[in-house]
């Protein structure tokens, strides 16, 4: 267990005048499990990817087992990464693939053995205990989660010694997080290392043997996990203290008696069954269940986008039915889907018609007159209040960093006067400075009276945020759990599965 | 200098070209028509001016329509024979009712029927446009070729050709120009349009809604193609059996060739229309004036300008996209600001 099997020594990546990489040591252990932990820009994907060779480095050198590595082909070196953008292509099967860059090993004369390859990915699947997916279907067509695990058997398949994972957890729900870790120490065990990063704190602590803590591109710290606590790695993440819980402090619903929003036998074909709830103004309404729970396709029906076959949709302020996702629009609703570059986000258009998108119904005047004045003011005074980092409001959006896509998700509703608004998993892929300043925002909102239904991988988000916490599986609500002592990780889990 | 050197950065390239071309096609246009022998710039004549402009006018007029459907990165490959039914039936209506004015509501009508139908089909059908309107460019041709073997070319009603009078003309055209302008730039349905073209999907989740907002596009674009007939027969005098041929062609060049994405998106900006429709005028009227007016060479430079500015932009693509991911990295790796929380 003490013999380093991989070493960096002064490492440096510059991208023209800024310094991604400052002379980064660092040193891995046979079997170790070790976390890389920085805000968004500390440079830790930056270091990882010139481990595995996507980047080349100024200076510095690397070694494995005391050889000098030359990251030309990380493969060759059993070393094999999952990237935090998804690496798949949409248009082949999901077995291609597996083998995507390495299907000349099943080729002859030109043609490829597609039956031979499919066996070998299924192989790969059950070896790791991964959950196996249509090996044939187009990758295209699963959830962005079947399509990690994909990446992630993709790494596998290589019997990697070292493997690299960046951000992996975040687009897993937990059943599949479960198996991560699972997977984690049968590497461990097996005596391979890993490389892994991840934005949630205690998860780190939870699944890795020592972490690595960077800052504006150098090592401020190592650590060992048994012996540290979540506020020391943030303390030495941001450089400076920050408040150790930024979820609620009470421990008790707290709400106000009117009712918002009531569903009522709501059945989607295929994604729900019999879906009834009330949602109070100034409540927090907690979803929470596996990934196939259907938790996801509540937040599309409340907001009108599927097609039920049964039940309705009330809001009770305007006493209407919503059906349609525009009438949701005009009535004071909002909706923050969970993946943000694609159903969010329009990535090329400028932060100036990101925001106001959801706004140019109040925002235009006599004779349908959407006045680009008003819409600057409100855009600009957006990007102030939610303190986005940019260059002006005509910046277009694809050029920011995840968190600040994510504040202007979230604050092109906050903009509106709402009434209701429907977050799906709205920390996803955002550092803790960001996701602090959500939840701030989101406290802020439940006083102002908005009700809230908060659908979420995370139980621990769920469970710091929510008033009352509805459990579902297979499409049904199993449980209603309210805030006091029964909220728990252990007691909700249970239920879950 | 460097804030010289940071807004010429900031100048989106794609958006330079298509200006670049114009002014460069104009002043070729220009020195290559001086006539030694009167010592004057034949392209700056007012009569030659005058024609480019009245040229200019159906394709632009047909593209303010055409560019909501470009804009939500959709193509209408109907607009020619769209014109051509509502003219068609427009003067063929005008003319055995003897109500001459009724040209003008019945043309209009007519399109805008052929531009919900596309609508509707698209939008409800989930069908590709370009399929749809291809079918339709077919399909309708058949159908004007069929009705004009008994309505014959009509020529204008005489109680309207006042209209074919400049001074009636060229207004009526401005005030056109102007309301499409200010439907597609400042209100609701051209902002939301450009949403759709940006991504789709993100339209339909923040509520907008889409479905209509397509058949509205499609529906302004058919309404064009019928005040595009009505502009025609006031320029040609009447009805022809080449109505409204390659119309669509050109107004879709007219379009990309001032710089709107096949996308469309934010892209999509109402000064491009006029942009690219007198670009391609003035090669056209400017081969005819140095004496290469033959179909063959207008077309062929027609052809290779399109695949220049093609070019041009997909440099100015991927040079904005590496500027971008510079932008990104260097955001990754400066230094994160942590965010003050109040």
């Amino acid at each position: 267990m003490s013999e380093a099997i991989f070493e960096i020594h002064g490492l440096n990546k510059s991208f023209g005048s800024t310094h991604a990489n400052r002379n980064i040591n660092l040193s891995l252990k046979k079997g170790e499990i070790r976390g890389l932990i920085g805000e968004n820009g500390s440079g830790k994907s930056t270091l990882i990817s010139q481990i595995a060779g996507l980047y080349g480095s100024d200076s510095g050198e690397m070694f494995i087992g005391g050889e000098p590595y030359a990251p030309v082909d990380a493969y060759d070196h059993k070393i094999s990464m999952v990237l935090q953008e998804l690496g798949v292509v949409g248009n082949l099967p999901v077995g291609v693939n597996v083998f995507l860059g390495r299907t000349k090993q099943f080729t002859k004369y030109g043609v490829l053995n597609g039956t031979a390859m499919r066996k070998a990915a299924a192989q790969v699947f059950e070896q790791w205990d991964l959950p196996m997916p249509p090996l044939s279907a187009r990758m295209g067509d699963m959830l962005i989660e079947t399509r990690k695990m994909v990446e992630l058997a993709r790494a596998l398949s290589v019997d990697p010694n070292i493997l690299l994972l960046d951000e992996i957890t975040q687009s897993l729900s937990l059943n599949n997080r479960q198996k991560l870790y699972q997977l984690l120490q049968k590497l461990k065990a097996m005596g391979r290392s890993v490389i892994l990063i991840t934005h949630d704190v205690e998860e780190m602590i939870e699944i890795t043997d020592t972490i690595t803590i960077l800052r504006d591109g150098e090592v401020v710290g190592e650590l060992v996990s048994a012996e540290t606590t979540p506020d020391q790695v943030k303390r030495m993440m941001v450089g400076r203290d920050i408040s150790g819980d930024y979820y609620r402090a009470d421990m008790a619903p707290d709400y106000r008696e009117q009712v918002a929003l009531e569903v009522k036998d709501l059945t989607v074909p295929g994604e729900l069954e019999d879906i009834s709830f009330q949602l109070h103004e100034g409540e927090i309404l907690g979803f929470c269940g596996l990934s196939d729970s259907g938790i996801h396709a509540v937040g599309k029906a409340v907001f009108g986008l599927s097609r039920p076959s049964a039940g309705s949709v009330r809001l009770e302020s305007k006493n209407m039915e919503i059906t349609k996702p525009m009438q949701a629009l005009d009535n004071n609703m909002g909706y923050v889907p969970k993946d943000r570059d694609n159903e969010a986000m329009m990535i090329e258009a400028s932060i100036r018609e990101n925001f106001t998108l959801p706004s140019l119904r109040e925002l235009t005047g006599p004779v349908a007159y959407v006045s680009p004045k008003r819409m600057n003011r409100l855009a600009g005074e957006m990007v102030e209040k939610m303190s986005v980092k940019c260059t002006g409001i005509f910046q277009s959006v694809s050029a920011l960093s995840g968190g600040n896509k994510q504040k202007i998700n979230l604050g092109r509703w906050l903009a509106k006067d709402l009434k209701v608004l429907v977050l799906d998993c709205p920390t996803r892929g955002v550092d803790v400075g960001v996701k602090a300043y959500i939840y701030g925002l989101m406290k802020q909102a439940k006083q102002e009276g908005i009700a809230t239904i908060l659908i979420s991988d995370e139980l621990t988000e769920v469970i710091g945020m929510a008033d009352r916490l509805l459990v579902m599986k297979d499409g049904k609500i199993t449980r209603e759990i309210s805030r006091g002592a029964e909220f728990t990780e252990q007691a909700i889990i249970e239920v879950m599965i | 200098m460097s804030k010289m050197k940071e807004k010429l950065r900031k100048l989106n390239f794609q958006d330079v070209v298509p200006f670049v071309a114009f002014i460069v096609i104009f002043l070729f246009f220009t020195f290559a028509s001086y006539n030694s022998r009167t010592g004057t710039f034949q392209m700056l004549t007012l009569r030659n001016l005058n024609t480019i402009v009245s040229q200019a006018m159906i394709t632009i007029v047909v593209a303010t329509g055409a560019m909501f459907v470009v804009a939500q990165g959709s193509t209408d490959l109907s607009v020619g024979v769209n014109l051509a039914l509502s003219g068609v039936i427009g003067s063929y209506v005008a003319y055995i009712t003897g109500i001459d004015w009724l040209l003008i509501p019945v043309s209009l009508a007519m399109g805008l029927i052929v531009g919900i139908f596309n609508g509707v089909i698209v939008s409800k059908c989930k069908v590709s446009s370009f399929m749809l309107t291809l079918a339709m460019l077919i399909g309708v041709r058949g159908l004007v070729n069929y009705l004009q073997t008994f309505t014959d070319v009509q020529s204008i009603p005489g109680s309207l050709s006042f209209l074919s009078n400049s001074a009636v003309k060229i207004p009526l055209f401005i005030v056109i120009l102007v309301i499409m302008c200010y439907v597609f730039e400042f209100t609701k349905v051209g902002r939301y349009s450009r949403a759709i073209g940006e991504n789709e999907t993100t339209a339909k989740f923040v509520g907008i809604p889409t479905d209509r907002l397509k058949i509205i596009a499609f529906a302004l674009s058919g309404l064009m193609a019928g005040v595009g007939a009505i502009f025609y027969i006031i320029n040609m005098g009447g009805t022809s059996n080449q109505m409204g041929s390659f119309l669509e062609i050109r107004v879709i060049m007219a379009i990309y060739l001032g710089g709107v994405l096949v996308t469309g998106g934010s892209s999509a900006k109402f000064y491009k229309i006029l942009l690219g429709s007198f670009s391609i005028q003035i090669i056209i009227t400017g081969l005819a004036l140095i004496g290469k007016s033959d179909v063959q060479y207008s077309q062929t430079v027609q052809g290779l300008l399109l695949l220049l500015i093609l070019f041009l932009s997909m440099l100015a693509g991927s040079r904005r996209r590496r500027h971008v991911e510079h932008l990104e990295v260097s955001e990754e790796a400066g230094k994160a600001k942590v965010i003050d929380r109040k």
